[in-house]
């Protein structure tokens, strides 16, 4: 069985959410009252998939 | 006369995008527009509505790109600018504070304790890996990640105690929260893990309605019961909730899983100390009573049997009643309306319907049919009896959700209302803080178009609905339903129901 302690503490803990990803998912969960940060993602390397590779190889990422 | 507004490496997401062209579309002087990132979907869809341009087709995914056909350019350059002005921040002093990486989040506010991802499928494994490596659950609404990756992810969960809900998790309710696509539901004894996320939705909806509630619903992803997979995240889920005090109750729902995997969950379902209700969908009674549990045939019978467990007599009505309510609706209908057409914003109420109406209709068409023979080919009009599923990648690549997403199932009404041997029409609505505020306000123009259209052939067409959502939704159930009713539509309760209806109003025609 899972050490359940970090998912336990999780649940009694008061909910923080990072979002990443569409900014509008972090608004309704404020408008739900909760706290949540949002981080601006973008595709590294404006979505070219090798270049990200490539970035994360070079320690650039 | 087609102009075009370019911004090279400037990113905006689906969701804003899908805002922004919203409010192009209103503006006076434009006829068509649309705005997004230069992905190829993005090119493929303006190709389609005749807005493509050679500077368009020459940008790259990382140019942001706003088209339409307006009358004149000053039109056009106003549009714009009301566009920017309301997509804008209203108030800078106000704006809060973002962040470019989770692991910064996580540092400048150490509490954070869940992560949130969706980024496009192949970015989700790098995404999930930061956020598990600053110490954070996830709950991971990126679809379209390999199993070996999802794998890899869960591996590394696992490994650090954490739970990491998805990919492709739709649904989850944490401490309260709805996350992602849930509904708002009340707290209560019952916690609920689920490989299908409106399973989730579905019986946590009927919980609330029944007085009840969650303490927590973990979705694992459709795919986490596949054999590469292996249920890691269902398992973890089972762990947590039976060491968890405030559930008293779990609820397990899912196709049925792999057969592995289905081996391994059973051996653990049968440890399990607290009632649960399992529901996995085809399999057998026995199997699942064998490990001390309650077996459900379906997602209705599996909120009633969980509602059975705390002694709440809640019932969703009986066959009887929807045969009554059959017989008044045929009344009225021209000779040649015979078939039903299923219009649905996911797969699983689509299922769910097709199986319902299997027997009645003697078969259905789809795009996502039971059987390969009964598949609609891509594009093709619905034929004899079809359920079309609005949630699959042919009509959502590259947006977002039906579900948050109104206008991709819109057109379905009034092209099925246009073939005279129609005489059902059923929808499903899904409400969730992030979709739209009136979905069913929306369509009932084209409903009353639809019935008219009917009335006129000498016909009468009958719509069937069934509203997935709770009081605490700011959309509101009740206030739903009745926008529905006030069309003349027929609202059933669920999802199930509603299928059970259109039978017998099918049974009725069939034989008439």
């Amino acid at each position: 069985m899972a050490d359940t302690s970090k998912m336990l503490s999780l649940f009694r803990s008061e909910l923080v959410v990072v979002n990443v990803g569409p900014k509008s998912f972090a608004d309704v969960l404020e408008k739900q009252g909760y706290t949540a940060l949002q981080v601006d993602w973008k595709p590294a390397a404006g979505g070219d998939k090798q270049m990200q590779e490539m970035l994360q190889y070079l320690g650039g990422y | 006369m087609i102009f075009t507004k370019i911004e090279r490496d400037r990113y905006i997401d689906s969701l804003e995008t899908l805002s922004e062209t919203a409010i192009l579309n209103e503006q006076p002087g434009i006829e068509t527009g649309y705005v997004g990132m230069a992905t190829q979907v993005f090119k493929e869809v303006i190709e389609e509505i005749g807005l493509s341009t050679p500077e368009i087709a020459a940008c790259t995914e990382a140019d942001y790109v706003l088209v339409a056909s307006a009358e004149s350019e000053e039109a056009f350059e106003k549009a714009v600018e009301t566009v920017w002005a309301e997509s804008a921040p209203t108030d800078d002093a106000e704006k809060p504070e973002s962040y470019l990486s989770s692991a910064a989040a996580k540092e400048a506010e150490p509490r954070a304790n869940l992560c949130q991802i969706s980024v496009p499928g192949e970015y989700a494994l790098e995404e999930v890996k930061k956020a598990l490596n600053a110490g954070m659950h996830c709950c991971v609404f990126s679809n379209n990640v390999p199993l070996e990756q999802e794998r890899e992810m869960k591996e590394l969960a696992r490994e650090k105690g954490l739970l990491c809900m998805g990919p492709d998790c739709g649904v989850a309710n944490i401490n309260g929260a709805a996350l992602v696509l849930s509904s708002i539901n009340n707290r209560g004894p019952f916690g609920i893990v689920g490989a299908s996320g409106t399973g989730i939705q579905h019986v946590a909806a009927i919980l609330h309605e029944a007085g009840s509630g969650v303490s927590q619903t973990i979705g694992t992803g459709g795919n986490d019961l596949k054999e590469p997979v292996g249920g890691i995240t269902m398992l973890m889920g089972i762990d947590a909730l039976e060491a968890d005090p405030e559930t008293k109750y779990i609820i397990l729902i899912s196709r049925k899983p792999a057969d592995s995997v289905l081996k391994k969950l059973l051996s653990r379902i049968r440890q399990m100390r607290k009632p649960r209700v399992v529901f996995f969908m085809g399999c057998d009674r026995e199997t699942i009573e064998e490990t001390g549990s309650v077996w459900a045939g379906n997602l209705d019978d599996c909120a009633l049997r969980a509602l059975e467990l705390i002694h709440n007599d809640y019932s969703l009505g009986s066959l009887s009643e929807l045969k009554e309510i059959a017989g008044e609706a045929v009344k009225g209908m021209a000779p040649e309306q015979k078939y039903v057409r299923g219009a649905y914003t996911g797969g699983t109420y689509l299922d769910e319907g097709m199986r319902a109406m299997w027997e009645a209709t003697g078969g259905l068409w789809s795009n996502a049919p039971m059987s390969p023979e009964w598949k609609l080919p891509e594009g093709a009009a619905s034929r004899e009896h079809t359920a079309i599923d609005y949630g699959e990648e042919e009509y959502t690549l590259g947006r977002p959700h039906p579900a948050i997403d109104a206008s991709i199932r819109r057109p379905a009404i009034l092209k099925e209302a246009a073939d005279p041997s129609v005489a059902v029409i059923v929808l499903d609505f899904i409400l969730t803080p992030p979709g739209h505020m009136d979905p069913c306000g929306y369509v009932v123009p084209d409903i009353l178009k639809a019935q008219e259209l009917a009335k006129s052939r000498g016909g009468k067409l009958v719509f069937i609905a069934s509203v997935l959502g709770t009081t605490a939704d700011w959309q509101d159930i009740r206030k739903q339903e009745q926008e529905l009713r006030d069309a003349g539509v027929m609202v059933c309760r669920t999802n199930y129901r509603a299928a059970l209806l259109a039978s017998e109003i099918i049974k009725l025609r069939r034989d008439a």
